[in-house]
């Protein structure tokens, strides 16, 4: 399992349980997990606090992941953070539209968590 | 759970009803309301059982660390006798609980799936309410297309496309299940652009 010592992770999805199973996978590697619930308060958070990585699901009420991509990509501090969406859409045009957002690479949804981890590892 | 299904006898349970609220469209928007209203009943039961798994498999997680801490601290002498025993069965069980956060999400894809599925019933009673409406093919076409656009599994849009093009649900649901078999299972695909 890859080390982790004590990087920041945004992590992005409006189902509670998705973020149980994010959290358990990533702070049992080490990483520290900020949680939010949606783009809007993903957005909020980044504004003021730096994250090493963001791992965002696609639909969420508020503020969509795509959109949450592009505005942070606008923000200096967020300009080269990895970002990788975590979602069940598999589709090429959506996934095109995630490369275009700025995200950095595309996970469908149900993840493994090995798999995960050394994905992580391997942008970060 | 009963599962016997005896005759009912018939009952007017709209009889509350004056004749000029009594529709055909209305009684169609009341039984997919209430199709919807039991889906929703039965989805909130759940959520209930599975947030107490949940903090279950916490409790579960926090349990292997402390025995994980033990494995480590043992003396010489019992890391000997015990230490590999100790850290193989951890091992396997962070094995299990890797098995267990790949099951859970699938809760998670069924509780998105029936999420489209009450959106589309809750629009369907609406729309059979307005005879204007239902009476043109384009409007029924603009509802397919607007529902169509909130399927976002392969599965779903397979199910979506082939009852647009008349298929019976057996059919579709039967020609849905070979398409996913045919073709390679996307979940947990990984693609860095």
């Amino acid at each position: 399992m890859p080390g982790a010592s004590g990087q920041v992770i945004l992590a992005v999805d409006d189902s509670a349980s998705m973020r149980q199973m994010v959290r358990y996978t990533l702070e049992g590697a080490g990483y520290k997990v900020v949680q939010a619930a949606d783009g809007v308060e993903a957005l909020e958070f980044a504004k003021t606090s730096p994250a090493d990585l963001v791992l965002t699901d696609v639909n969420m009420p508020r503020m969509d992941g795509l959109t949450l991509v592009r505005e942070l990509r606008a923000l200096a501090d967020y300009r080269f953070t990895p970002m990788l969406v975590l979602t069940t859409e598999s589709g090429q045009d959506t996934k095109q539209r995630g490369k275009q957002a700025g995200a950095t690479g595309w996970i469908v949804k149900p993840f493994n968590p090995e798999q995960l981890l050394a994905t992580i590892a391997k942008v970060l | 759970m009963s599962t016997s299904h005896e005759p009912i006898a018939p009952t007017d349970d709209t009889a509350g009803q004056t004749p000029a609220e009594w529709t055909p469209e209305r009684q169609i928007a009341q039984m997919l309301g209430l199709c919807e209203a039991q889906m929703e009943s039965a989805l909130a039961e759940s959520d209930q059982a599975v947030d107490a798994l949940i903090e279950a498999f916490t409790g579960l997680h926090k349990t292997t660390q402390a025995l994980q801490t033990i494995a480590r601290d043992l003396s010489p002498e019992l890391r000997n006798q015990l230490g590999d025993k100790l850290e193989q069965r951890v091992n396997a069980i962070q094995e299990q609980m890797s098995a267990a956060v790949v099951a859970f999400q699938f809760y998670d894809k069924l509780t998105q799936r029936l999420g489209h599925v009450r959106y589309s019933l809750t629009s369907l009673a609406m729309f059979v309410c307005n005879r204007t409406q239902t009476s043109k093919r384009e409007s029924w076409q603009r509802l397919f297309n607007t529902l169509g656009r909130l399927y976002r599994t392969e599965e779903e849009r397979e199910i979506f496309q082939l009852m647009v093009q008349g298929a019976s649900v057996e059919d579709a649901r039967a020609k849905a299940e070979r398409h996913v078999q045919r073709e390679p299972n996307r979940a947990g695909e990984i693609e860095l652009f």
